[in-house]
């Protein structure tokens, strides 16, 4: 009984040929206006369109040909009549004697439409007898097609307002009332094909049996068969309905066309029979489709009007009815409505369109107690673009939705459906789009409860959204509240919610976002130091709960932020420096004091060093010389108790070099100790080049080229001799090993040390110790067998300077003129 | 016989949904605008008389729906046509990109016998709105298409101010009339006709 496709192609193709052989004769008869003859060839062309065989698409096909043809029919009976060959109401008469049903009411609606167009009738009568004797047919398929063969030869002869056919005793509604007609009866057609099916198979079966009589194990083969043959069958069939589904949802269309139809026609008639229709042939396939239907159809103001009578068919449609997409299309088409022009807006406050769209969604959820939560919050996600569209100014009720969402999460579960959590993040993601703004959406008390109902990955996935949201619109969050409460909503960025999870983490993924959260603390700004310092304490008690992997990405980020601030203060220096202020950069170093012990104890102890000199500096430029050198000493002791590794101990004693070199608020004996400690811990550096370096850059430390900077010109040359001595032993161990490394490149960049102090004019150093020393490395250089091209070059161009130097002439060419390169 | 089927001009008026289809018809046929979307299902056709050279002549001109959920049945219509209307919405750059599908889409189910030299026309609807000035597609663009696609004519119109949609449909006409009928070419091998019409009845149901 299930054609396959290539039966039904072969079924069509011989429909076709019954058409065309008959319309051959049937042309002939016209061409020889033998009304007869027509007559006869027409049913029988018409008869082809009986076949249960076709698919709807397929007999679609079929239909047209005949349909093509019936026009020329049409045509010569309205040329036979003006003829005078016969009167319509003859001819409508004359129809009526064909044999079968089927062609005779193709025919009769062919002459009803001349006979309409004739006005020898009232069009409202002849459609009412057409529209009743198509009663007659009720195989679904052929009956949907006649009729929307009647649908489509009445179209343009509908009697209403304006239309020629609108006769003195006929109104707009006798045109409504023969669609509303059409379309019920079609709609019962077409939802009865549903309950055909079983009938059918079972017909089906008893045929095939009686054929298998006799064959025991056959028959038992087909039962089995048969019971897949059932849902193959049903399958089908819900296909086949689904497309014959607009020969039904054209009546709509047409009704929606009729002039006349207006608002209160719609609000009074139409819509309360269409509804009727909809909600009682409790058939779901069709409530969703003419539920959609409706709301295309008609004309967006219709619906927001006649807003209550349409929701309220929600809640009584079938259960298994798809209903969520359904009314997200009716709030999609009233917000893109609403958006259209401003003049419509007042339209939606008059009918309160947000009352009444929210509570029918509370309905429907209650009704289809079976809906799945996504369904829920899809629906919710639809009437929220609806009120950020509509009522973008009305935070009360965004959260009212967001409020109603959290209500249908079960208890403190936390959602797994991930579909439901995609809604969700749609949901909470589109207030941030459309005000552009996390401040506005901190303001929704309910926000951070539907966050509370998210899977710890999914929480993570909206903190991002929401930084991302700040950093494209950079958003200043300016309250240490308002901080408090975006760091609730993202804490699942900022700390471990669960350690079971840790092994799962991606690397890169955790980079990203913790990046992220640091840059996020640069957008915290105030430019009221008093508000500002409460936002820094705010964030470190959030950020200290990070643990080891967190703090390294945020703390710098507080450090920074928190140094802008003290260069503030300091900026508007004594200005405002009352008894009451707590905003003082004291306070401040003693937060980042404490900031930096909190990641010592998760033991990044290089970061540590960097960050307690950053202070040493700031707290340089405050003139807290008590506060420096403490910083300083923190910094001391970390070097000696907590970094080992030699590259790691390299760097930082540049940078404490670096740093110490900068700071001038140091009294004599406070910079004495300092300045000493760095130089013992230069030279008790692992490897003989990185102490030869690192001493030799601490004779800066004596010698600061400002108006008012140390110049020590002693303890400079100390500082040179001593890295000469440390440059001369490495050369011996590099002979004694015949190693690598090259100790002349340490002569060389010792000799631009001595060349830069004699320029600045240390009268420790002569030209006469420059002569020595240069007398010093040529030696080396040409003893040295395997010379280094890029000591000899680099010592080639210092010699070079030295005579460019002498040939400046004047005081300076005075100093070098000694010196013999 | 072939003057009578020649009497009847099919045409088939295409594009994406809210282009303007059943605006541009209804203003031609019935001289109705109306502002508010009123989606279109399945499809169906309004006639006009039409004169070409002091001859009368049927126009049927069918409306399609362009959301293709409301075109569940398929597009058998398409057969026989003797012209088909590209529409597109000036101001919506997808509903011009979409104009090479419907046409393509148009000669693969309708598969016409030369379909080089089928007839297309081209409308850019609503050329109305804030005075031209939201329009995203250039007239050079449109016109490189039509050029591209063999000459199709084309027309800017406005549905709603009744814009050139006279002369649209006029060319549209004409056009129609410049393509050769496909009548297939049927003889009947047997002239024996109520031999296998009884056939065929055995098949069909007892209606
Ligand atoms: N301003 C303006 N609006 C127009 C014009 N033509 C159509 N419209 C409007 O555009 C919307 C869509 O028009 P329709 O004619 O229904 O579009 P359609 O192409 O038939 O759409 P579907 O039936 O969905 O395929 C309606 O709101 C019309 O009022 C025009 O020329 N100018
Ligand atoms: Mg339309």
């Amino acid at each position: 009984m299930l054609p396959d496709t290539e039966d039904e192609e072969k079924w069509l193709a011989e429909g076709i040929a019954g058409v065309q052989h008959n319309a051959f004769y049937m042309h002939r008869a016209l061409d020889s206006n033998d009304l007869k003859d027509v007559l006869r060839y027409s049913v029988q062309m018409l008869s082809e369109l009986r076949t249960s065989l076709l698919s709807p698409h397929k007999y679609y096909e079929l239909y047209m040909r005949a349909f093509d043809e019936l026009r020329k029919v049409e045509m010569f009976f309205r040329e036979e009549i003006s003829r005078g060959n016969i009167s319509v109401m003859e001819l409508y008469e004359l129809v009526q004697h064909a044999g079968n049903i089927l062609p005779r009411l193709y025919l009769l609606c062919t002459v009803g439409s001349v006979y309409i167009k004739s006005k020898e009738a009232p069009a409202k009568d002849v459609l009412k007898d057409l529209v009743e004797m198509c009663l007659g047919i009720q195989h679904s398929v052929h009956g949907l097609f006649l009729r929307s063969y009647l649908c489509q030869i009445s179209r343009d002869k509908l009697p209403d307002i304006g239309s020629e056919y609108e006769g003195d005793a006929e109104t707009v509604n006798d045109a409504i009332e023969f669609v509303l007609q059409n379309f019920t009866e079609m709609n019962k057609l077409w939802v009865r094909m549903q309950h055909q099916t079983a009938a059918l198979v079972s017909h089906a079966g008893i045929i095939v049996i009686l054929k298998l009589l006799g064959d025991l194990v056959l028959r038992l083969e087909f039962e089995l068969s048969g019971l897949q043959g059932l849902t193959r069958e049903k399958d089908k069939r819900e296909k086949e309905r689904s497309q014959l589904r607009d020969l039904i949802g054209k009546n709509l269309h047409i009704l929606s066309q009729i002039e006349g139809v207006d608002l209160d026609v719609y609000k009074e008639t139409v819509l309360p029979r269409v509804l009727e229709q909809v909600v009682n042939c409790k058939d779901d396939v069709a409530q969703h489709y003419l539920m959609d239907c409706i709301i295309q159809v008609f004309p967006d103001e219709y619906h927001l009007q006649t807003l209550e009578t349409l929701l309220s068919a929600f809640p009584q449609l079938q259960p298994s009815v798809d209903i969520k997409t359904v009314l997200s299309q009716l709030m999609d088409r009233l917000s893109n409505y609403a958006t259209s022009s401003t003049e419509v807006l007042p339209e939606f406050l008059q009918v309160e369109a947000f009352g009444k769209l929210s509570n029918a969604i509370g309905k429907v959820i209650e009704a289809q107690a079976y809906m799945p939560i996504v369904g829920a919050i899809t629906l919710y996600v639809s009437l929220l673009t609806f009120t950020l569209r509509v009522h973008p100014d009305r935070l009360d009720y965004v959260d009212q939705v967001l409020g109603a969402c959290v209500k249908k999460f079960p208890g403190k579960a936390k959602l797994e459906d991930s579909k439901a959590t995609k809604q969700i993040v749609a949901l909470m993601s589109a207030p941030l789009e459309k005000y552009n703004d996390i401040v506005t959406a901190l303001k929704l008390p309910n926000y951070p409860h539907v966050m509370d109902h998210l899977d710890n990955g999914t929480k993570k996935v909206m903190a991002v959204v929401i930084i991302q949201s700040i950093m494209k619109n950079t958003t200043c969050i300016s309250t240490a509240d308002k901080v408090e409460a975006l760091f609730e909503l993202i804490k699942g960025l900022m700390k471990d919610v669960d350690e079971t999870q840790d092994d799962e983490i991606d690397e890169e993924d955790f980079k990203e976002e913790q990046n992220s959260v640091a840059r996020l603390i640069h957008m915290l700004h105030n430019d009221d130091p008093e508000e500002m310092l409460k936002i820094i304490y705010t964030v470190r008690k959030y950020i200290v709960l990070g643990g080891p992997k967190r703090l390294p990405f945020t703390v710098p980020s507080l450090m920074f932020s928190a140094l802008k601030l003290v260069r503030q203060l300091q900026g508007q220096d004594g200005e405002a420096v009352g008894e009451q202020v707590s905003a003082t950069p004291k306070k401040i170093f003693q937060i980042l004091h404490q900031t930096i012990e909190d990641l010592l104890s998760v033991s990044s102890p290089e970061l540590a060093l960097r960050l307690y000199l950053q202070c040493a500096e700031a707290a340089n430029d405050c003139d807290l010389e008590p506060i420096a050198y403490e910083f300083f000493t923190q910094a001391f002791v970390l070097y000696e108790e907590e970094v080992a590794d030699s590259k790691a101990q390299v760097t930082a004693i540049h940078l404490i070099t670096g740093t110490l070199q900068r700071m001038n608020i140091f009294g004599v004996e406070n910079r004495d100790t300092l300045t000493h400690k760095a130089t013992g811990y230069s030279a008790k550096l692992l490897k003989k080049p990185d102490q030869c370096r690192a001493v030799y850059a601490c004779s800066h430390l004596f010698w600061v080229d400002d108006q008012d900077g140390v110049k020590d010109g002693e303890r400079v040359l100390l500082c040179l001799k001593r890295a000469l001595r440390i440059a001369n032993a490495a050369q011996q161990m590099a002979n004694a090993t015949r190693g690598s490394g090259d100790p002349v490149m340490l002569f060389i960049e010792i000799l631009n040390k001595y060349l830069y102090f004699f320029e600045k004019g240390n009268p420790q150093i002569t030209s006469s110790i420059l002569q020595g020393l240069i007398e010093l490395i040529k030696t080396e250089t040409q003893s040295d067998t395997s010379s280094d091209p890029s000591a000899d070059s680099f010592f080639a161009s210092t010699l070079r300077y030295i005579e460019f130097q002498k040939q400046k002439g004047g005081a300076t060419g005075e100093k070098y003129e000694p010196i013999k390169t | 016989m072939a003057s009578r089927r020649r009497m009847l001009l099919k045409v088939i008026i295409l594009g994406d949904s809210g282009v303007g289809k059943t605006s541009l018809m209804n203003q031609y046929v019935n001289k109705k605008f109306s502002n508010q979307y009123k989606a279109t299902i399945g499809a169906d056709f309004l006639t006009k008389e039409v004169q070409i050279d002091d001859r009368l002549f049927t126009l049927q001109i069918w409306d399609t729906a362009g959301q293709e959920r409301f075109q569940s049945l398929g597009v058998a219509f398409y057969r026989g046509a003797d012209c088909c209307v590209l529409v597109y919405d000036v101001n919506v750059m997808k509903s011009f990109d979409n104009l090479n599908n419907w046409r393509e889409e148009f000669l693969v189910q309708a598969s016409p016998s030369d379909p080089e030299n089928f007839p297309f026309i081209v409308l850019g609807n609503k050329i109305d709105i804030d005075g031209g000035n939201s329009r995203v597609v250039s007239e050079k663009k449109v016109k490189a298409w039509c050029a591209s696609k063999g000459n199709i004519p084309y027309f800017e119109t406005s549905a709603k101010e009744g814009f050139n949609v006279e002369a649209a449909f006029q060319c549209i006409a004409k056009n129609a009339l410049k393509n050769e009928p496909e009548e297939d070419i049927y003889l009947p091998d047997t002239i024996d006709v109520a031999g296998r019409a009884t056939q065929q009845q055995s098949s069909g149901c007892e209606c």
